[in-house]
């Protein structure tokens, strides 16, 4: 797209915060929940590497309890989590109802105090975290006082969202709408049990970490996976300027990916009665089907336009979602009992769990930013250099995050499982794969610095646009609309 | 390169390829297949490896005669002995002597221990190079002879005290009961260091 | 069309689905389980005890500082083996004698005489088929000797001498939250009580991992400790750790740990899981050398078992 067509429609600059009831105002909740996000994407691979230095160096800030091992790989993935994918989703989620519904972000200024409240609740949560109060729950590790204000601050995004639905002036496109709904509701319903059941009045035993399991699926699986599939079938239809291949099977992959896609996630060697492990494990089969559909459903739609030269966000979409087939794929393979044997309780653990977070949503939720935030304030990026620099570091980090992770869990579970090697030779065994993924650690940090940058130069631009008094004028009819 | 004011609408949509439906079909059934093998029958108390409940029952280790150490270690908390010995046989410093690593207790022959759970105990002693002076209670009220013999055999081989002397039998603790029958007052360590442990 | 009430309806029933089948139903199964039975025990002796108050207080360290992030409390199990052991060989020598040969035909008379001299021995070892077992049991008993079957669990975790039998939700009735983990960085510790009973040794490990292994990527928890400066002409304190030269403090100071450190071991050494359930079962016996304390662990008995003294 160039920017004077973007221009001609979408003039205007959205970015006087104080005018939130103008119509340019609309977007302000959207473009601060990816700010924020942005902020806090440095942060989680901040955290990442320092993580990921400590094998490197076990003694490497060992002095500050705040930096123990433990504290900042779970703020890692609980900011990954909730500080960047959750309010990026979010927004792309907003936007979209918006756009797909031919209408203007509803409450938007109850939704810009709510997202400066979940910015808020990341800052309690993580502060928590590292001040030694986490859960010991993976991605439910904030503290109570943290995880309400998030739970607060997501009802009246969502209210937001459901309003703006409602309000919706064109029905056509319902594929996406169905995928982001699903969404808004599923959170609430997924966070306030756990917070129920492990937070105000914990289950016993073992019953909790069957939840705590359920919730980690839950959340990342079926959460951001309707959000980021309904975005990327959004995009498809959009960057190949024709309708959804088929919005049957879309519905196909919804219907699979809610009914049974949200089974899957408790690992094959739970101490848990055997149907569990088991029922997760066809869970986790008939997301392929999720997989199929998905694929099937985008390459159809883009289909040819694949050859052109594609824009700086399709890139990015287009790496999600090789990220979500193979996500899915690595899942099924090794929900076997057989394979599970060896990659249970090794890093293939993690190694999906970042796959799912930075190859799939950061990529998915990168690319919908670079789409979404000039529509918003009707200005380009200053440098489509950038935006190119980010691809190829986030893609390389990815890379070598993932794949070292990945074998280098294999190896580990090799060697765990032969009684025969000791303990040291099968500890110190991962440790070169672990020290490669430091690479893709700072390559990710690398990139997420580049959006930060990109974002704030941009803002930068728009508020001098602003000040030099175009704004006014242009803002009448710009917005979530434009 | 495309409108952005409005995605065009899906009309004439495609359906869902009928070998999809197949697959999914497929994998339906395979996983129940899956499921039928490896869910236990939905027992809560099967576990992997086990795949059933009968296969569960039919591993189960034949219940012979009861385990001495396990009855004397539920007799030494119930509470009887836990509460100056402690859970750990430590003892109390300058109060209770310690169980573990005792060389009172590491005897091979367990005639006085038996006395001194029997009758109870009074006077300095000399446990592990110290001194203590105090009052144990007689048990022989309140313990039965299996009882005794079992939370002695508990102690007396209580490897993680550092334990390794022999088990003690109800006919031993018998035999002791049946000597000292007329006796009320506890025993002295004096005493006792003229008694064989052998009698 | 109005599509909203679709959606959410939708919506809805699968996650009422997802709901009854991973929340609702293992909290009924799992969740108020009772105490459980133990094996071999008297009746009424239940397993798994409460958490003495230290270990508890540990319980958080550990939660704390997230070492669920590098080390799992989970045992796992690939099998069950069942073997068949002689444990008197009675007065019928040569009916004994047949029978052990028909049950293992691989034993020469020889052997098989020797068997006889060394009871107990094993008959049969590592029968994966409890009938094939029961049947050599019942050969060996109608010949008048005394057989019993011994019920071993096996996999790659008990091998490495991580537990005895794998882990079952009976394992953490007392555990909140429970700290499973996902990882095993280094190795599990669902047993450490059992495998590293010291709490010395526990806490010259947390204070420097390399004092014991020099490559070990666990890193110092110095914070746990403090250095105590020692006054000239006094004592060394009895607390301070016995520390080797080269990872000792500057002369005239000394390491004490904190009582986050005594927590945090004593919930360490509290890690026991072994004793036999019906869930997981297993033959006391061979628990007995180090395992018949770990009974002793779990039992109620053992709550104090593993303070440890400041």
């Amino acid at each position: 797209m160039s920017a004077t067509t973007l221009q001609s429609k979408a003039p205007g600059g959205a970015c006087e915060a104080p005018e939130i009831s103008g119509c340019c105002g609309a977007g302000v909740p959207v473009l601060a929940l990816f700010a924020g996000a942005a902020c806090w994407l440095v942060v989680a691979a901040v955290l990442a590497l320092i993580a990921s230095l400590k094998f490197h160096l076990p003694s490497f800030l060992a002095s500050c309890p705040a930096m123990t091992y433990g504290r900042v790989h779970a703020a890692h993935f609980s900011v990954l989590a909730y500080g960047f994918a959750a309010p990026a989703a979010i927004g792309v989620t907003l936007w979209l109802l918006a756009k797909t519904g031919q209408t203007r972000l509803a409450l938007p200024g109850g939704a810009f105090i709510a997202t400066l409240l979940w910015n808020l609740g990341v800052l309690v949560g993580v502060g928590s975290i590292l001040a030694g109060g986490a859960t010991g729950f993976e991605l439910f590790d904030f503290s109570q006082a943290g995880s309400t204000m998030l739970l607060l601050a997501y009802l009246v995004l969502a209210l937001a969202g459901g309003l703006t639905f409602a309000n919706r002036t064109e029905r056509g496109n319902d594929a996406v709408q169905w995928f982001l709904l699903a969404a808004l509701l599923w959170f609430p319903w997924i966070y306030t049990t756990a917070a129920g059941l492990l937070g105000c009045a914990p289950v016993r035993g073992v019953a909790q970490a069957a939840i705590a399991w359920w919730f980690a699926n839950n959340f990342t699986f079926v959460w951001m996976g309707l959000i980021g599939i309904g975005t990327l079938f959004y995009f498809a239809a959009q960057f190949a300027g024709r309708p959804l291949h088929s919005r049957q099977l879309a519905l196909f992959a919804f219907w699979v990916l809610v009914l049974f896609g949200s089974w899957a996630g408790i690992p094959d060697s739970a101490p848990l009665p055997a149907w569990l492990p088991a029922l997760s494990a066809m869970g986790a089969f008939l997301s392929l089907v999720v997989m199929l559909a998905v694929a099937i459903n985008l390459k159809k739609t883009v289909g040819q336009c694949l050859t052109r030269r594609p824009e700086p966000a399709a890139k990015f979409l287009g790496v999600g979602a090789l990220a979500l087939n193979f996500f899915i794929l690595v899942r099924a393979v090794t929900s076997f009992t057989c394979i599970s044997q060896i990659t249970d309780l090794t890093w293939v653990g993690p190694a999906l769990t970042q796959l799912w977070l930075y190859g799939f949503m950061m990529m998915v939720l990168s690319g919908a930013i670079y789409y979404i935030v000039p529509q918003l304030a009707g200005k380009e990026f200053c440098s489509p250099r950038a935006i190119k620099f980010q691809f190829w570091t986030m893609l390389a980090g990815i890379v070598l995050l993932v794949l070292p992770l990945l074998i280098g869990g294999v190896v580990q579970g090799e060697q765990w499982q032969n009684p025969n090697v000791a303990t040291m030779d099968a500890v110190q065994a991962t440790l070169p794969f672990l020290r490669v993924s430091t690479m893709g650690d700072l390559f990710i940090l690398l990139g997420s610095v580049t959006l930060l940058l990109n974002l704030g130069g941009f803002f930068w631009k728009c508020c001098r646009a602003c000040c030099a008094g175009s704004c006014a004028a242009s803002s009448r009819t710009a917005g979530v609309r434009a | 390169m495309n409108s952005d004011t409005k995605q065009p609408v899906n009309s004439p949509s495609a359906t869902t390829p009928i070998w999809l439906v197949m697959v999914f079909a497929v994998l339906f059934y395979g996983g129940l297949v899956y499921l039928d093998h490896h869910s236990g029958g939905f027992e809560p108390q099967v576990y992997a490896p086990y795949h059933s409940l009968a296969e569960l029952e039919a591993a189960q280790p034949v219940s012979g005669a009861p385990n001495p150490f396990l009855i004397g270690q539920a007799v030494y908390n119930k509470p009887t002995c836990v509460s100056c010995h402690q859970a750990t046989g430590a003892g109390t410093p300058g109060q209770f002597p310690p169980l573990a690593g005792s060389e009172w207790i590491a005897e091979p022959q367990p005639g006085r221990v038996i006395r001194i759970v029997l009758n109870g105990l009074q006077g300095p002693i000399e446990v592990k190079g110290q001194n203590f002076n105090n009052v144990m209670v007689p048990w022989k009220d309140v313990l039965s002879d299996e009882e005794i013999a079992a939370v002695l055999t508990y102690v007396r081989q209580n490897k993680e005290w550092g334990n390794t002397a022999p088990a003690v039998t109800p006919e031993q603790v018998k035999a002791v009961r049946e000597k000292i029958k007329g006796r009320s007052q506890p025993f002295t360590p004096a005493e006792l260091k003229t008694i064989s442990p052998a009698d | 069309m109005n599509r909203g009430p679709v959606i959410f309806l939708g919506t809805l029933l699968a996650f009422a689905l997802s709901f009854f089948a991973f929340v609702l139903f293992p909290q009924v199964q799992v969740g108020r389980q009772p105490l459980a039975a133990v094996l071999g025990a008297p009746d009424g002796t239940t397993y798994p005890a409460e958490l003495p108050g230290q270990a508890r207080q540990g319980a958080m360290i550990y939660q704390a500082n997230g070492c669920a992030a590098c080390h799992s409390q989970q045992v796992r199990q690939t099998g069950v083996n069942f073997k068949v052991m002689l444990a008197e060989a009675g007065t019928n020598t040569a009916a004994v004698l047949t029978a052990v040969m028909d049950a293992n035909p691989k034993l020469d008379e020889a052997a098989a005489r020797a068997l006889l001299q060394n009871t107990p021995a094993t008959v049969l070892p590592g029968l994966s088929d409890k009938k094939v077992a029961d049947a050599a049991q019942k050969a060996l008993k109608n010949a008048g000797a005394k057989a019993e079957i011994k019920v071993e669990p096996t996999g790659p975790d008990i091998a490495r001498a991580w537990g005895a039998r794998r882990t079952v939700a009976a394992d953490y009735l007392f555990d909140s939250p429970v700290q499973l983990g996902a990882q095993r960085v280094g190795p599990d510790l669902a047993n450490v009580g059992l495998r590293y009973p010291d709490a010395n040794w526990q806490l010259v490990h947390l204070y420097n991992p390399q004092i014991y292994a020099a490559k070990s990527p666990m890193p110092p928890y110095k914070f746990l400790f403090h250095l105590h400066k020692v006054e000239a002409g006094a004592q060394p304190s009895p607390d301070a750790l016995t520390l080797p030269a080269e990872f000792a403090p500057p002369a005239g100071y000394e390491v004490i740990p904190t009582d986050d450190a005594r927590a945090l071991v004593a919930y360490l050494l509290s890690r026991k899981a072994v004793a036999p359930v019906f869930d997981a079962p297993l033959s006391v016996a061979q628990a007995a050398t180090p395992a018949t304390n770990a009974v002793a662990g779990g039992t109620n008995a053992a709550s104090a078992t593993n303070a440890v003294a400041p």
